[in-house]
């Protein structure tokens, strides 16, 4: 039975539909125009060709996303699953504690990692204290910048997979427990396999913000550790109007990049989905 | 088990935790350094205080969110009425794709991709378009599929019966929608406006791109503050951040829990 | 008989939040067993179940398991297999691979969990299903996989929670039958968990009716039909009359101001008791060569048989007839010595057996799966 709509509900989309046309399409179609043409507006591959004067920044800037999602999920998959195994309020408390940072500023976050380790911060004054001569330089380090991306971003990974082994039937605990399944043999056997949805979200939640940093890099590499995100914001915020075009061309293939690694986690998790919505 | 997990969660929280806590004391210390604690002193926050640029960025910080939270609640509930009643899946989940790209997209791109319009159109019509109003369109823009995400799933779950079982009892459609439908879809607008609100207030990314400098928020204020030379007054500012969030977070808390024992105790009675 | 005691729980007790779930109870099982425990939601029979499977500790008493003590042995040591309430069915995991799930965790050589598989399957009639994952199968099939999936560890005891209680009507007779013959085929106790009555009936070889954390009768489902021993019994087992009664003497007993000879004894002189007789046990006849008369307040067509309410002196009675007779014309009443089953006074007296308020739809209301989510909120 098809039921006729009023002509508010038929229209209710539009403002929507013209507003994402001009703000979320246009802005693209731009990107799409200045990566193909150069400074007098000529279509041109020049920018593309130049990409490859960036390859060291790529490899790089996915090499340290690559390094961080991965201890993220070391330390954040059994965060979530103590979390979540612990008591109902205790519960409460962590999960304050766990949001708290996600709301505080990325910067406030950065600024205050920085103070702890910068050459005058905290941890060399207290360094120097205990005798030693020359400050311990962390700031300037891919460690860093690494580290910077974890305890930034830690809270992202940890979200999503409590949500998910939280959500867990406790049946299939104690229908692993009922087969003979140790509790540690059941982590890995029924809750790694069953969450694996609440982990691919979180490795997406950690790893797009870190390939595409530009604070953090800034802040702890200290102008040494320059990743794809700092060629970016250069390219825009600092030189010439011309840098726009190669500064389009790399914002383009960066967003093909995150495009396609997305698809490929959304046709992991879709093929589990059917076992997980049950 | 039990005690390697208690420690763990004990060792990882402090850790997430070192870093603020560390810049909390030191914003009372009296001398402007980690060589030695001289004291406990509101010094610097007078100093913040004294400092009229930071109060004003918070006041744009503030106008902001509201605006575009409140535009973007608006659109985003007649978009989601919209998609619920559409019929074409194929012109829906194309809304839906597009809606959700500043979603999906690092921050980055989306503001460097708006920067190049505002910049484009700028230069044709030989005007700097940014500013307020280019902060605006951008906040109001990728917060749309959040406050669309919060509202559809309402339509959604509504049961359509209702609005018959209304309409059977004497309802026009119009009153059967204000009557039954909207109070069923307005938590979900208030969980939208909140979040649009949020989102606004935290960005720094996408602001860094379409932002000129006659109009800072808060977070620009503090990258500006943090590019150079590390100043005091910023962990006090950092300080009243977190302390804010903090009585919010545990508000919100409080609140949500009440609610949620008196369900319970709803249920066993 | 004491030797095949398997299983044997004594001075069990268990709260939840302060609220008494089992109160000190005692039950043994023995090998070989089709056991059933039966009773209304939050009787403690799930319970029961869990304390044995080891997903719930005891608060006082003591588990034992072929004579050790297993309190406190973890249930994946346990040599019990479960099939639980809704299957709990690995979704990440097919067919094969959620049955093969245990064998493989006590390392049974491949070849060996090949052919277990298989033949576990061939006999639960999955075969061909092997590749499919459970959120493909209907009801019935996953109930077969779960049932496959505890049997193939050759368990010395199978511990059934409601299993059918998902399946449809006619789903649920060919599942009893078929559970009765593996049970058989197999040799493996069974304790299985019901609130419906004739599924416990005609499945089990011991009924064990409980009420309230308490065990209320153990015997074989004809004992306890015939022999309920108390009200709470008569009535959740069957329809019942239930009247208030005094033993005159032995055989003698007076109810419905009559005098009835009887079978049942043993009881003090004029002592209060319980009578119970069964609907179908009582013969409509004519008015002047009944024992009772009263008069017909409402018939119900049943199929095989009419369902009249009769009025005798103010207490309505359930009749169950073959032959038609007329609302509100009066009718006389026969009953045989041995259909007057006599009970003590227990707790339970003057709570059931009245039809009096007797409403079908009221019935249906307070039986089936709606106290389902409260007993299981409360464990």
């Amino acid at each position: 039975m098809k039921k006729k709509l009023s002509l508010l509900e038929r229209m209710a989309a539009v403002p929507h539909i013209v507003w994402i046309a001009l703000f979320i399409v246009g802005p693209m179609l731009f990107v799409l125009y200045f990566a193909f043409t150069d400074k007098n507006n000529q279509f041109s591959f020049s920018n593309i060709g130049q990409l490859g004067n960036y390859s060291h920044i790529f490899l790089l800037s996915v090499l340290f996303a690559l390094i961080a999602t991965a201890v993220c999920l070391l330390i954040g998959y059994p965060l979530a699953y103590f979390m979540a195994r612990s008591k109902p309020s205790t519960q409460r408390i962590l999960m304050i504690l766990l949001m708290l940072p996600m709301w505080v500023s990325l910067l406030i976050r950065t600024y205050s990692l920085l103070v702890l380790l910068d050459n005058g911060g905290l941890i060399n004054s207290l360094l120097k204290a205990m005798g030693r001569k020359e400050p311990l330089k962390i700031i300037g380090t891919g460690f860093a910048v690494v580290l910077g991306m974890i305890y930034d971003f830690l809270p992202y990974m940890v979200l999503p997979i409590y949500t998910s082994i939280s959500k867990l039937d406790n049946r299939y605990l104690e229908a692993a427990a009922d087969l003979g399944c140790t509790p540690v043999g059941t982590i890995f056997r029924v809750v790694l396999p069953l969450t694996v949805p609440g982990i691919l979200s979180g490795v997406t939640m950690v790893f797009v913000p870190s390939i595409s940093t530009f604070y953090i890099s800034q802040k702890l590499g200290g102008g040494k550790m320059e990743l794809i995100g700092d060629t970016i914001e250069r390219q825009f915020k600092q030189a010439t109007a011309n840098a726009y075009h190669v500064g389009a061309a790399l914002s383009l293939v960066m967003m093909i990049l995150i495009l396609i690694s997305t698809l490929i986690m959304n046709k992991i998790s879709d093929g589990d989905e059917g076992g997980v919505l049950v | 088990m039990k005690v390697f997990s208690k420690i763990y969660l004990v060792l990882i929280f402090l850790l997430l935790y070192a870093p603020i806590l560390v810049l909390i004391v030191f914003s009372f210390n009296e001398k402007g350094s980690f060589a030695a604690y001289t004291g406990v002193s509101l010094k610097w926050y007078r100093e913040l205080f004294r400092d009229s640029t930071a109060l004003d960025s918070l006041r744009n910080s503030l106008v902001l969110a509201v605006s575009s939270a409140a535009v973007a609640t608006g659109i985003g509930t007649f978009a989601a009425l919209g998609l619920d009643r559409m019929r074409l899946r194929w012109l829906k989940n194309s809304i839906s794709a597009v809606t959700n790209i500043p979603m999906m997209n690092p921050d980055i791109v989306t503001g460097v991709s708006m920067m190049l319009l505002f910049v484009a159109v700028g230069g044709i019509l030989q005007t700097d378009l940014t500013g307020f109003f280019s902060m605006l369109i951008a906040h109001i823009t990728f917060s749309l599929p959040y406050v669309i995400l919060s509202i559809l799933p309402r339509f959604k779950q509504f049961d359509r019966s209702l609005r018959e079982a209304a309409m059977d009892l004497g309802c026009t459609p119009a009153q059967s929608f204000f009557k039954i439908e909207f109070p069923h879809i307005l938590p979900g607008i208030v969980t939208g406006f909140i979040m649009a609100f949020t989102l606004s207030l935290d960005d720094f990314v996408i602001s860094h791109f379409v932002s000129s400098p006659d109009f800072v928020t808060l977070p620009l204020y503090i990258y500006n503050q943090t590019a150079h030379k590390v100043k005091y007054s910023m962990y006090a500012l950092c300080t009243l951040i977190i302390l804010a969030i903090l009585v919010l977070l545990l508000l919100v808390n409080f609140v949500s829990g009440i609610g949620a024992r008196g369900k319970r105790k709803k249920e066993i009675a | 008989m004491n030797q095949d005691v398997l299983i044997k729980l004594s001075g069990i007790t268990k709260a939840f939040d302060g609220e008494t779930v089992l109160d000190n109870m005692d039950l043994e099982i023995h090998d070989k067993e089709f056991v059933t425990l039966l009773g209304p939601s939050g009787c403690g029979k799930t319970t029961t179940l869990r304390i044995i499977g080891g997903f719930e500790t005891p608060d006082a008493g003591d588990v034992f398991f072929d004579g050790e003590r297993i309190n406190d042995v973890p249930a994946y040591k346990r040599q019990v297999n479960t099939v639980f309430q809704r299957y709990a069915l690995f979704p990440h995991l097919n067919v094969y691979d959620n049955v093969a799930f245990g064998l493989r965790l006590s390392h049974v050589p491949k070849a060996e969990i090949e052919t277990r598989v298989k033949e576990m399957l061939e006999m639960t009639g999955l075969r061909g299903f092997e590749a499919r994952k459970p959120s493909t199968l209907s009801g019935g099939q996953q109930q077969r996989v779960a049932i496959a999936r505890a049997l193939v560890n050759q368990p010395r005891v199978l511990l059934l929670d409601e299993p059918l209680g998902a399946l449809d009507l006619k789903l649920r007779k060919d599942m009893q039958n078929e559970l009765k013959r593996i049970q058989h085929a197999t040799g493996i106790t069974f304790i299985y968990v019901t609130h419906d009555q004739e599924e416990a009936l005609s499945m089990s070889d011991t009924v064990v009716v409980m009420s309230r954390g308490k065990i209320q009768q153990i015997g074989t489902p004809t004992d306890i039909y015939n022999e309920p021993v108390n009200a709470f019994v008569a009535d959740f087992i069957g329809e019942s009359n239930i009247l208030d009664g005094i033993m005159i003497a032995d055989k003698q007993a007076k109810f419905a101001g009559q005098t009835f000879v009887c079978v049942d004894g043993g009881f003090e002189p004029n002592e209060p008791v319980d009578i119970v007789i069964r609907p179908e046990d009582v013969d409509v006849v004519p008015v002047e060569k009944g024992m009772l008369a009263g008069k017909v307040s409402s018939v119900t067509f049943k199929g095989d048989y009419y369902e009249i309410i009769v009025d005798i002196r103010g207490f309505k009675w359930m009749i169950e007839t073959s032959d038609y007779v007329a609302p509100e014309t009066t009718i006389g009443l026969s009953i045989d010595p041995d259909a007057i089953h006599v009970m003590k006074k227990s707790e339970y007296s003057g709570m059931f057996g009245d039809y009096s308020t007797f409403s079908e739809e009221m019935d249906h209301l307070s039986d089936p799966d709606a106290g389902q989510g409260a007993e299981e909120a409360a464990e």
